[in-house]
């Protein structure tokens, strides 16, 4: 066997594990199970433990951002200023908005619990002055802008806010991004005047201002 | 001809398809999780099926197992062990209480334990916000109490807590591989 023709044969061969390596993660980004709204009722008569793991995770997400991380470090001070817990549904291979999140109605910016925004001290957005503590936000989504609003109505799971318990309305406009975003995504990040908290989800990005 | 070789070896190994030029946020490893008492808090509430109080709630992560031995080796006997995973373990107590009988005010805890075959120390800190067991100081220490742990015949292969109705009060039952520990509030 000539050196050329060996070459030839590793290089099929290399090919044939990329193209593998590619439909494997092609399997993996739509061959998911996804429950996005897993309605509540039947978790009363499933086991107690042990427990499967969510199909839309929770996360958690600080400003300053990756507080824990900077505190074990010893780069941040005692308390954070925001703090964000919401579940993660995925997009898979749907259309969210305007189809799954329809225009116009309350969505709660997540799935499974309300979302729970949390500031340690008072912060001022749109000009409103927020205390400090812990809200659930949610949001009604247009296709140009988003209502963000956060509620006193804490502990409850995202399906049914009450809307009689708002405390803030803040209007935000959208931008498209150039890629979607498979899962749905909050994060608080530094910006020119403060803070924003950015939500990303398909193609679609929000972002609060926060000072 | 070497060189070809060598550069689609790289590209076949190194640049998955389509995500090059993007950073998509991953999902976590160890996801978080929520669980309250009374279970199910949030799906009772937009039930209008409560019939008792919100009296704690706690935050964690979820390793796995993934064909590990969990008790002794991945989870060190003796070592401070954080209860979970990425963030600190947070609970939250609604009420004044009293853990395996002893009084705790409410408030936003970290929990972390110390295991032994059998027996672990639970703890209770004030630091929160935290990562890991990293930054432990037991001079912020609230509460330190042991409990027994019992072995299960079935494995657990996700770490799982969850609060449950005990006789007298509540438990917070925590799995993972072949152990169960509950420690027991009063409200």
């Amino acid at each position: 066997m000539s050196i050329a023709s060996r070459y030839k044969k590793i290089w099929v061969l290399l090919c044939a594990a990329g193209l593998l390596v590619a439909c494997g993660q092609q399997n993996d980004r739509n061959g998911n199970k996804v429950t996005v709204n897993p309605p509540p009722g039947t978790s009363a008569e499933q086991p107690a433990l042990p427990v499967g793991v969510d199909k839309s995770p929770m996360d958690m997400s600080y400003y300053p951002e990756n507080f824990p991380v900077l505190k074990m470090q010893g780069k941040a001070g005692q308390q954070p200023v925001a703090r964000v817990v919401y579940s993660r549904p995925q997009k898979h291979g749907r259309t969210v908005f305007g189809n799954l999140v329809e225009y116009g109605k309350p969505w709660r910016l997540g799935a499974n619990e309300a979302t729970e925004i949390e500031f340690f001290r008072k912060v001022t957005i749109q000009q409103k002055k927020v205390p400090a503590g812990r809200y659930v936000a949610y949001c009604i989504p247009y296709p140009d802008k988003w209502i963000v609003k956060l509620n006193s109505d804490l502990y409850t799971w995202g399906l049914k806010i009450d809307s009689t318990r708002d405390q803030f309305a803040f209007e935000i406009p959208v931008a498209k991004t150039i890629y979607p975003y498979e899962y749905f995504t909050m994060q608080f990040q530094s910006a020119e005047a403060g803070i924003e908290l950015a939500m990303m989800w398909d193609s679609v990005k929000a972002v609060l201002p926060i000072q | 001809m070497k060189r070809l070789a060598a550069i689609v070896f790289f590209l076949a190994t190194f640049i998955p398809p389509s995500e090059a030029q993007f950073k998509i946020p991953a999902l976590d490893k160890s996801p978080m999780d929520m669980s309250y008492y009374p279970a199910e808090y949030p799906v009772l509430k937009v039930q209008n099926k409560i019939s008792e109080p919100l009296l704690a709630r706690v935050v964690y992560s979820r390793p796995q197992k993934n064909g590990r031995r969990v008790f002794g080796e991945l989870v060190e006997y003796g070592q401070i062990w954080r209860l979970g995973a990425n963030e600190a373990t947070e609970i939250e107590l609604y009420r004044d209480c009293r853990v395996n009988g002893e009084k705790l005010k409410k408030g936003r805890y970290t929990l972390y334990a110390i295991p032994q075959p059998g027996t672990w120390t639970i703890i209770f800190n004030k630091e929160t916000d935290s990562w890991g067991a990293f930054l432990y100081d037991p001079k912020k220490d609230v509460l330190r109490t042991d409990i027994k742990t019992e072995k299960m015949e079935e494995v657990a292969e996700v770490f799982s807590m969850a609060f449950t109705k005990s006789d007298d009060g509540v438990n917070l039952v925590i799995v993972w591989d072949d152990v169960k520990a509950a420690i027991p509030f009063n409200f």
